[in-house]
């Protein structure tokens, strides 16, 4: 069979995201880099944990850190996480609408989030809070901005992939794509889980 | 001839009840597993804005609401407890030991100089 075929219930395998030798190279590749990935975002968070109170004539993380708008995003992103893994689910159950529905909804408030992210930082540069501002500027846009930038890379990644997709159902091709995309969302957002200890909720009790 | 065939169609019928059933119940988990994570971060939440915990127990405390939310992540919404995920498990452990000792070796470094 074609991999590039539309699959049909009746051929549908049980995990079409490892069906195929590269479906299952793809699968453990990229479980390698997110180890790897972590291993990354744990320099910055070393360094940011290191820096946070060199603020110098800057306001310090107690006076900058608005919660409300954090536990926000917080929530937001969470809601994303469990809309990717509908999809997921969608996609074991070859319901190709279904799956384009819930990571639509995903990318929605994946871009909401970072919506917030932008405003925050605008609040933040107001408030003499800059990249050059103080180390502890320097450390908290580079962990933070890496994070954003994670989340406007996978808003691109799902919105070429579904694009391309549209129409195509689902296929031995396109389904480790879906499955891969929806765990680096879920990784994403396990890197926001820490953010928003560390850097948030840790700043206000420093 | 027509009776093996009826037999054939409810045995296709019987796996299919079974694999929607089985569905359920992962959607069923993903669900418990969203109010827990919600839950666990409207604790860590309420434990530092209502000001009613100790600094260093309430950091002690958010530090390991984090790490067992990230459980629920990575064991129930990225799949790690189904079968054939030794490698990605293994992966993922050693990503997370070298990142303990990435944070607190930079940390340190930055803290005594």
């Amino acid at each position: 069979m074609d991999a590039g075929q539309r699959l049909t219930d009746d051929n549908f395998p049980e995990h079409p995201e490892k069906a195929t030798l590269e479906g299952k190279n793809k699968f453990l590749g990229f479980w390698l880099f997110l180890g790897g990935e972590t291993v990354l975002f744990a320099t910055l968070f070393g360094t940011y944990l290191g820096l946070r109170h060199m603020n110098m004539d800057g306001p310090s993380t107690e006076e900058l850190f608005k919660l409300p708008t954090v536990f926000l995003a917080t929530m937001l992103l969470l809601t994303s996480s469990l809309t990717s893994v509908y999809a997921v689910l969608a996609l074991k159950q070859n319901r190709v609408r279904t799956l384009q529905k819930w990571f639509i909804i995903t990318l929605i408030l994946g871009l909401a989030f970072l919506g917030l992210e932008v405003y925050e930082f605008m609040e933040y540069v107001h408030e003499g809070h800059t990249f050059t501002s103080s180390a502890f500027g320097s450390a908290f846009y580079t962990l933070v901005g890496f994070h954003g930038g994670h989340v406007a890379f996978g808003c691109l990644w799902i919105i070429t992939l579904l694009a391309r997709n549209w129409n195509r159902g689902i296929t031995l091709v396109n389904a480790p794509k879906y499955y891969l995309f929806a765990l680096y969302w879920h990784f994403v957002d396990v890197v926001w889980v820490f953010i928003f200890t560390v850097v948030y909720l840790m700043g206000k009790v420093g | 001839m027509a009776e093996r065939n009826n037999t054939e169609t409810n045995i296709h019928r019987n796996e299919a009840l079974q694999r929607k059933l089985a569905f359920r119940e992962e959607r069923k988990h993903h669900n418990v597993s969203f109010i827990m994570m919600i839950l666990l971060t409207l604790v860590a939440f309420y434990a530092i804005w209502s000001d009613k915990v100790a600094d260093s127990f309430a950091v002690l405390f958010i530090l390991v609401l984090a790490v067992v939310q990230v459980f629920f992540q990575l064991y129930i919404w990225m799949h790690l407890s189904h079968k054939g995920h030794d490698f990605p498990l293994w992966g993922m452990i050693s990503g997370i030991l070298f990142a303990a000792i990435t944070v607190v070796g930079i940390a340190g470094l930055i803290w005594t100089s």
